[in-house]
């Protein structure tokens, strides 16, 4: 039950931001979709494991090879999944609550926050290398699969 | 079809990294975008791109066009539309002169959702998963609409000035105010979970891990001025917040 919630609303949120840095219309539902599995597989690990890095680090890998596989099918740059399906995981608030910290002098938890900031970062970045060298390996199979599937549009209506 | 000469080729492969680049392209995309339209057209070009600049250049002449931009926003929209365009160009589908009419048209194009979705969309960002079943759901629900409020301030001003970091600093000043408003009330619960989820449109983030991503791909300019910025927009943030705490607790007299 609570994951359903956790995924609708990661889901809202990503076509939110996609609407926001304006991806085009065919690209709004795989990246709420890519958001909304990368963020319960986030939310699942960090049931068993406290840690930033592993829960971060996987959520990124899905997003990596769903992503490529969205962006094939629907032939979309692969950016246009990416950013939006990032925006519940990236440490945007984090680097917020870092510069608060520094602004007010409170040397100890700015460090703290900012060191947070740079580690989920790198997490992020890792997961997307790991996931792109694993789809070029997967990548010939996939598009015979995908040439097998319906047609969906790979065109936004002017 | 006649061949179209040079001149020509350049001042279109121009453009669309004039576009790319504007819209918030990867520096490597905006390279090969311009390169394959170059090629195809029947010259042997080369393009450089930095976060702030494109140069395209013909290898066996001596002209080279320079384009300069200022960090700016995502468009992917154009992105997406461009990289169709030269596809279909790339695979002799539409010739040159198409070519060269589409690119026009995107440039002049406005290409947005409306404002209702966008509007709909802050709101829903505002929602963040983080927060989920950690603030209170009343607390969630203000921050879908103090999240459109910051969204909208941020837009605001965004348009009728071009000084750098206050469109963000704005931003998270309504954000702030209206929280800390919403506490004096008595309605909100915390409002420092009301700004961190309000702040979702507006923080870094994916600035941040897009400047990772770029320099684990060797492209450590661009990576660079990318955290540069995003640590400027960060701080933009904070003290924008900062400011609204401190104004609300002289004015409310604490």
């Amino acid at each position: 039950m609570r994951l359903l919630v956790e995924f609708i609303i990661s889901i809202l949120s990503s076509i939110g931001f996609g609407v926001i840095t304006n991806i085009p219309k065919r690209a709004l539902l795989p990246a709420g979709i890519t958001g909304g599995v990368s963020w319960c597989a986030y939310w699942l690990i960090s049931l068993q494991d406290h840690s930033l890095v592993l829960p971060n680090f996987t959520a990124t890998v899905i997003i990596g090879l769903l992503g490529n596989y969205f962006a094939i099918r629907h032939r979309v740059p692969v950016n246009t999944i990416y950013i939006p399906s990032l925006v519940s995981l990236v440490p945007g608030g984090i680097a917020y609550l870092g510069a608060r910290s520094f602004t007010m002098g409170k040397a100890a938890s700015a460090a703290q926050q900012i060191y947070n900031v740079i580690l989920i970062a790198m997490a992020l970045a890792v997961g997307f290398v790991v996931a792109e060298v694993i789809f070029k390996a997967i990548r010939p199979f996939l598009i015979r699969l995908i040439a097998k599937l319906p047609e969906v549009q790979t065109k936004s209506q002017k | 079809m006649s061949q179209p000469d040079t001149e020509e080729i350049l001042e279109v492969c121009g453009k669309v990294g004039e576009i790319l680049l504007n819209a918030g392209a990867e520096t490597s995309r905006i390279e090969t975008t311009v390169e394959y339209i170059g090629h195809a057209a029947g010259a042997r070009v080369a393009c450089y791109a930095t976060i702030t600049a494109v140069f395209v250049s013909l290898e066996n002449e001596s002209r080279t066009r320079l384009i300069k931009s200022s960090l700016g926003g995502f468009n992917l929209q154009k992105v997406d539309e461009l990289n169709q365009l030269s596809r279909e160009f790339v695979a002799h589908k539409i010739t040159f002169s198409d070519l060269e009419r589409e690119v026009a048209r995107i440039e002049r194009q406005v290409i947005n959702f409306p404002w209702w979705a966008r509007i709909l969309g802050a709101g829903w960002v505002s929602v963040a998963p983080m927060l989920l079943f950690k603030a209170t759901n009343g607390d969630l629900a203000w921050a879908f609409f103090v999240g459109i409020f910051g969204y909208l301030g941020a837009e605001f001003v965004g348009r009728r000035t071009t000084t750098p970091y206050f469109k963000e600093a704005t931003g998270a000043f309504v954000v702030a105010i209206l929280a800390e408003l919403l506490m004096n009330i008595g309605w909100g619960d915390s409002a420092g979970n009301i700004i961190i989820s309000a702040l979702m449109p507006l923080v870094p983030g994916v600035a941040i891990t897009n400047a990772i991503r770029e320099i684990l791909s060797r492209q450590i300019i661009s990576g660079i001025v990318r955290t540069v910025d995003a640590v400027f927009v960060a701080g933009a943030i904070g003290s924008g917040v900062v400011i609204a705490i401190v104004l609300t607790q002289v004015l409310g007299g604490r």
